[in-house]
């Protein structure tokens, strides 16, 4: 396992971007807000006062203007380590309605930047002619990441969309790929988003692979802890786990004096990622794990 | 118990979930591909060493090597597949809608008639817990005698002509109303009852040869009536937002992916009189493997269930036909500025 080092509170992008799993109406109204980048600078700031010490960001459209701000902030450069989640799932999702999936790779790489083009080289050419899976996992990790270059990345996670269908289909060799394409690349470790931890976790021990950082739902409610919150628990005290929880309010649904004890319970939980919409509700939130945490 | 050995054909972006679930659920393995796109056969070939790779339904149907087979093509070719896959004795799960037209499903139907084997059409929205919920209150009667029913379905999917067999409506049988909102028509059907008349008017917001959005005027047989307001160039909804509202005698019912909530004038059972809201967390039921959403995953179970025991499913080809005769008498309507229509009418 990777020896990185998580913060213990990650400021999640969900309110950024109108992802809202309780409110669909909720999430519109936020992502018209944050549309705004100057707001989302403001809570961001905010959550690096009260003690965050990451920030999760997906690799959305509206992300590269927020990794733009945030470059040009040294005090917020130093003190916020980023945490990619690509890719961003539903971008990808929309336009196979229209594409197929092969088209949406070729297509998305098609449109990307001159510089970008010339900056992916050789795998951007192997993806277009050769039409490899792999370099087109490849070739789209490196067009995704490139937003990420003046930040500090020390782990990327893939989404819980993909890991869970690659989990589903007994494919380590993508993960492999992921893995080391991560490590040569951007000198970065590889996170997996999941939504099946304990399956996730014995699919790594068959395939004889080190278990990557997880990131997964950690809540009293169980809510999309499968295939039980018991099994979930269970797998959270395997030993060499280091977990990112993040649903730990269950969208909302607990309050954080009581989500947070329950968090704080398992050791393996090293980081929790906090979805956050104003400085008067991160303050309320940060409190309440801190202060639970023994 | 034997393992199941699934097969899909289409091995687009649904295909590619089913093949996961096929793959990921207990008793069920991927067995086979079928996909005529060279560069997707290379891939499965490449990375799944032990699944057969077929060009053709024919060659699927051939070799034997499936217990099951789900249908994820363009909705243009659903029929003749699964007619040939029926034919063969071989259940079948196959993508909503069921075809272009309600005509278009008759050989299927008739295939079934004489030869019939576990059938599902993937209506998959009976299977998130919000509907599922409000699907069991209306079961039991708890609004009385419905009077009147409001649904929409909105989502920003094409604020520019979109590109694509969902676009051509040749092979995806028309735009929003076919598509996304024959979920919510299936939804109506499945909690109010048979719809016998409608009149109602499409718009194209943004595509030259498909709808973007259609209204329509519901007549139930139960005597409610209603309406769809529907819409894939909406903006600020991220993902598509399915809401629906009924009124009866005894309350009110609303209910959306995100929550139900029933106000009653009295207590009903355990149920007390006033508001009482159940969110999705409240009503949250973990599965086996999640993939994309858990609605995937129990409808997925329910159809492995159903092959093993060679039982029949709610929602299946002839719930399916029920809904694409209501997109017809739509259409049909539409084409005539709204007068209103028989949905028997479209009856073969």
């Amino acid at each position: 396992m990777s020896g990185v080092a998580l913060p213990r509170i990650v400021l999640g992008h969900n309110a950024f971007f109108g992802v809202d799993h309780l409110s669909s109406q909720r999430g519109a109204e936020r992502a018209a807000y944050f549309s705004d980048v100057e707001n989302v600078m403001t809570v961001i700031a905010s959550a690096v006062d009260a003690g965050a010490g990451g920030l999760m960001l997906s690799t959305h459209p509206r992300a590269a203007a927020i990794c733009e701000a945030l470059s040009i902030d040294a005090r917020l450069v130093s003190k916020l380590e980023l945490f990619p989640l690509l890719p961003y799932a539903q971008k990808y999702v929309t336009r196979a309605n229209e594409l197929g999936l092969v088209r949406v790779v070729t297509q998305t790489l098609a449109e990307a930047s001159t510089r970008d083009k010339v900056g992916l080289g050789l795998d951007f050419l192997r993806t277009m002619y050769r039409r490899d899976p792999l370099d087109m996992v490849r070739a789209l990790m490196r067009l995704e990441l490139r937003m990420f270059r003046k930040l500090n990345v020390s782990t990327v996670f893939l989404h819980d969309a993909f890991s869970d269908l690659l989990i589903a289909l007994n494919v380590p060799k993508v993960f492999s790929l992921y893995k080391s394409t991560l490590r040569k690349r951007f000198g970065t470790t590889a996170g997996i988003a999941t939504k099946n931890l304990p399956l996730l976790v014995q699919r790594f021990q068959e395939w004889g692979m080190e278990l990557p950082v997880v990131l997964t739902h950690v809540n009293k409610a169980g809510f999309h802890m499968n295939p039980s919150r018991k099994e979930c628990e269970r797998a959270l005290t395997q030993p060499n786990l280091k977990v990112m929880a993040m649903g730990t309010l269950a969208s909302g649904f607990l309050a954080p004096s009581e989500a947070y004890p329950y968090v704080n319970a398992f050791s393996a939980v090293k980081s929790i990622v906090v979805g956050a919409s104003s400085s008067a509700h991160i303050r309320a939130t940060f409190g309440s794990i801190t202060a639970s945490k023994t | 118990m034997t393992e199941l050995r699934g097969a899909v054909v289409g091995f687009g972006k649904l295909g590619l979930l089913h093949a996961g679930l096929a793959n990921g659920l207990p008793n069920s393995r991927l067995a086979a591909v079928v996909e005529n796109s060279g560069v997707i056969q290379r891939i499965v070939q490449q990375y799944f060493p032990d699944v057969n790779v077929f060009s053709t339904v024919e060659e699927l149907i051939e070799a034997r090597v499936s217990d099951y087979v789900i249908v994820a093509t363009p909705t243009g070719s659903h029929v003749s597949i699964a007619e040939r896959l029926v034919e063969a004795s071989i259940p079948v799960f196959i993508e909503k809608p069921l075809s272009l037209n309600a005509q278009e499903a008759q050989p299927l139907v008739a295939a079934l008639n004489r030869n019939w084997v576990p059938n599902m059409v993937g209506y998959m929205g009976r299977y998130i817990d919000t509907f599922r919920r409000a699907a069991q209150l209306l079961r039991v009667n708890i609004l009385g005698q419905v009077q009147m029913i409001r649904s929409s379905m909105y989502v920003e999917q094409l604020l520019k002509p979109g590109e694509g067999w969902r676009y051509d409506p040749a092979t995806s049988g028309g735009g929003v109303l076919i598509t996304q909102n024959s979920h919510v028509i299936d939804k109506l059907l499945w909690m109010f009852g048979d719809i016998t008349g409608v009149s109602g008017n499409t718009s194209q917001l943004v595509s030259r040869f498909v709808e973007d959005h259609v209204h329509a005027h519901l007549e139930f047989a139960s005597g409610a009536v209603g309406f769809i307001d529907a819409s894939w160039s909406a903006r600020h909804f991220r993902t598509p937002a399915i809401s629906i509202h009924a009124q009866g005698t005894n309350g009110t019912l609303d209910v959306n992916d995100d929550e139900v909530r029933l106000f009653l004038d009295n207590s009903i059972g355990e149920t007390s009189s006033g508001w009482t809201t159940w969110r999705k967390p409240d009503l949250y039921r973990p599965v086996p493997l999640d993939i994309g959403g858990t609605q995937y995953t129990f409808q997925m179970i329910d159809f492995l269930e159903a092959v093993t025991n060679h039982s029949d499913l709610d929602s299946n080809v002839v719930s399916g036909l029920k809904t694409q005769l209501v997109i017809d008498a739509v259409y049909e309507s539409a084409r005539r500025d709204g007068a209103r229509v028989n949905v028997a009418n479209f009856l073969p």
